[in-house]
């Protein structure tokens, strides 16, 4: 008998997470000298909605974008209209009305209200993270962003605060001054934004964190790609469950200390065994582990780094990890 | 491929193009419910009865040898399934199918019943859980099945086939019946033999054959 059925036993599913840098490379941080904007997507159809930040410059294949910055203004200025003729219908307008249908689950008609003066809540810079950076969620506490003539540091309030609140976008967490999920309330605009981390957004007030649009109409006022120029310094790290299926495979002392390679035995066509101390002491080694269906379908196959002795005077317990 | 690090003892899992293969088909069928284990890389004439310093050191040679990285081919997996034999066995399961090559006409049929040689005192036995028979590619068949054991899960197996890039089928039973395929669009132009492989394994046993399949195209047609 060569296969051997698993009982339930055997088996054990576990969920691990495991939280990591969110950028290429697992950069701690990105700083503005690793920081840029291609020219070919800013100058782009895309580029009228977000402004993406790459690693590496245009040229090197290797580049990455880890994050995207986009304006949203209720009024639609900042940006050029689409049809001269509708005031108000513009790229800006379109970005604004996506954030509130996503994180307030409304239509377009309503705002966002970061706790200030009722302007502020007319716009706002999001940061949307790549979705390969973040992998399943952003880890709240390790967000932290620093921007040029602006002291405090922007972070959450997840190690601060006792209450989670979750909205239409899952999570929520207010930003304010501080460091590593410390972020406390800061000056009278209102709250610095909000950290979305299961959608991977930062929303950002930019009256607060001192980046006051100057909200020209029909214009391109260039929000996005002037607040990445303002970025000196921004950490995130990624949390992402890995479920993991164990199977536990026990090799009995009775079991498995024949073998069909060929080497085993004199001649592979008469079957004999190659020494004569191994019909009643024989010695095999154990180099791979397969995983079988009822229909003996090899589903998945495990190999051990070194050769593992079996005989009758031994028991083995391979554990093999399947990760999904 | 590469070396797996020796240093410690690890096991290094990955799926097989089958297993992936049934996880897309999300039929359920993607379920582990055995094992097996193999030697495979192992040369048992390393092993060094004779040697001077002891019986500790017989495997010297193989202890520490250091082993490849899995292969995502399950035709190339798992090749040498090691078995449970009643201690003082004296000769191995050994299966025999009655050809050494299968070479098939276009359209034409075979039918293979293996047999297994040298298991459970017996000279010759047919196993009781019948035989799994793997094709490598099974573009060339029209036809490939097994029958003669009536499991829920055998019939099912018998009667589905993944389309599309050269993948291998499975099948159970106790007699394997084939079939070439006539269809001209598999050899390229100026080629009139295709080849695969057919792997049978006793489910008992774990003895394992491999014969080379050979489709001929009808030239004549």
């Amino acid at each position: 008998m060569s296969f051997k059925r698993l009982d339930p036993e055997d088996f054990l599913v576990s969920a691990d997470s495991l939280t990591a840098p969110a950028w290429s490379n697992y950069s701690a941080s990105l700083t503005a000298a690793t920081m840029v904007t291609h020219a070919s997507q800013t100058g782009g159809p895309s580029g009228q909605y977000y402004t993406n930040v790459y690693n590496l410059i245009e040229s090197n294949p290797n580049a990455e974008a880890q994050f995207a910055i986009a304006y949203g203004d209720l009024k639609g200025s900042g940006s050029f209209l689409y049809n001269s003729s509708i005031p108000g219908l513009s790229p800006s307008r379109t970005v604004y009305g996506q954030f509130v249908n996503l994180l307030l689950g409304e239509d377009e008609g309503a705002s966002l209200n970061f706790g200030g003066p009722a302007a502020n809540d007319q716009t706002f810079i999001a940061l949307v993270i790549n979705r390969a950076r973040y992998k399943q969620a952003i880890k709240p506490g390790s967000f932290q962003l620093q921007l040029s003539a602006f002291a405090p540091f922007i972070t959450d309030n997840s190690l601060i605060t006792p209450t989670v609140d979750y909205t239409n976008a899952g999570r929520r967490y207010t930003l304010g001054s501080g460091s590593f999920g410390d972020g406390r309330p800061f000056g009278a605009q209102g709250v610095f934004g909000y950290l979305y981390p299961d959608v991977g957004v930062i929303l950002l007030n930019p009256s607060a964190v001192g980046s006051t649009p100057t909200r020209p109409f029909n214009n391109t006022a260039n929000d996005a790609t002037n607040f990445e120029g303002r970025i000196t310094r921004f950490f995130l790290q990624s949390e992402e469950t890995v479920t993991s299926d164990f199977v536990f495979c026990r090799a009995r002392n009775a079991e498995f200390n024949y073998s069909i390679n060929p080497s085993f035995s004199v001649s592979a066509s008469a079957g004999s065994i190659l020494y004569n101390d191994f019909i009643q002491n024989p010695v095999t080694y154990i180099t791979s582990v397969g995983m079988y269906n009822d229909n003996n379908e090899l589903l998945a196959v495990a190999k051990l780094s070194k050769p593992l002795k079996k005989d009758f005077t031994k028991e083995a317990l391979i554990r093999v990890k399947l990760d999904f | 491929m590469g070396y797996l690090n020796n240093s410690i003892v690890t096991v290094d899992a990955i799926l097989t193009r089958k297993g992936r293969e049934l996880l897309a088909r999300n039929d359920g069928s993607f379920r582990i419910t055995q094992f097996a284990l193999a030697d495979d890389e192992i040369d048992y004439t390393m092993w060094d009865p004779d040697n001077p310093l002891g019986s500790t050191f017989y495997g010297a040679a193989i202890d520490n040898m250091p082993l490849l990285e899995a292969f995502p081919d399950e035709t190339q997996a798992m090749k040498y399934l090691l078995t449970t034999l009643p201690r003082g066995t004296s000769k191995l399961p050994i299966l025999d199918v009655g050809y050494q090559v299968i070479s098939l006409y276009q359209g034409a049929s075979i039918a293979i019943t293996p047999q297994t040689l040298n298991y459970l005192g017996g000279t010759q036995t047919y196993e009781s859980s019948g035989y799994v028979a793997t094709i490598g590619d099974v573009r060339l068949l029209s036809n490939f099945n097994g029958v003669g054991i009536n499991t829920a899960q055998a019939t099912a197996l018998n009667s589905t086939t993944t389309l599309g890039a050269a993948v291998s089928k499975t099948v159970v039973g106790t007699t394997i019946n084939m079939t070439a395929t006539t269809t001209n669009a598999l050899f390229p132009e100026g080629i009139t033999q295709l080849s695969t492989s057919l792997i049978v394994i006793g489910r008992d046993s774990g003895a394992r054959i491999v014969i080379p399949v050979q489709l001929n195209k009808n030239t004549n047609c």
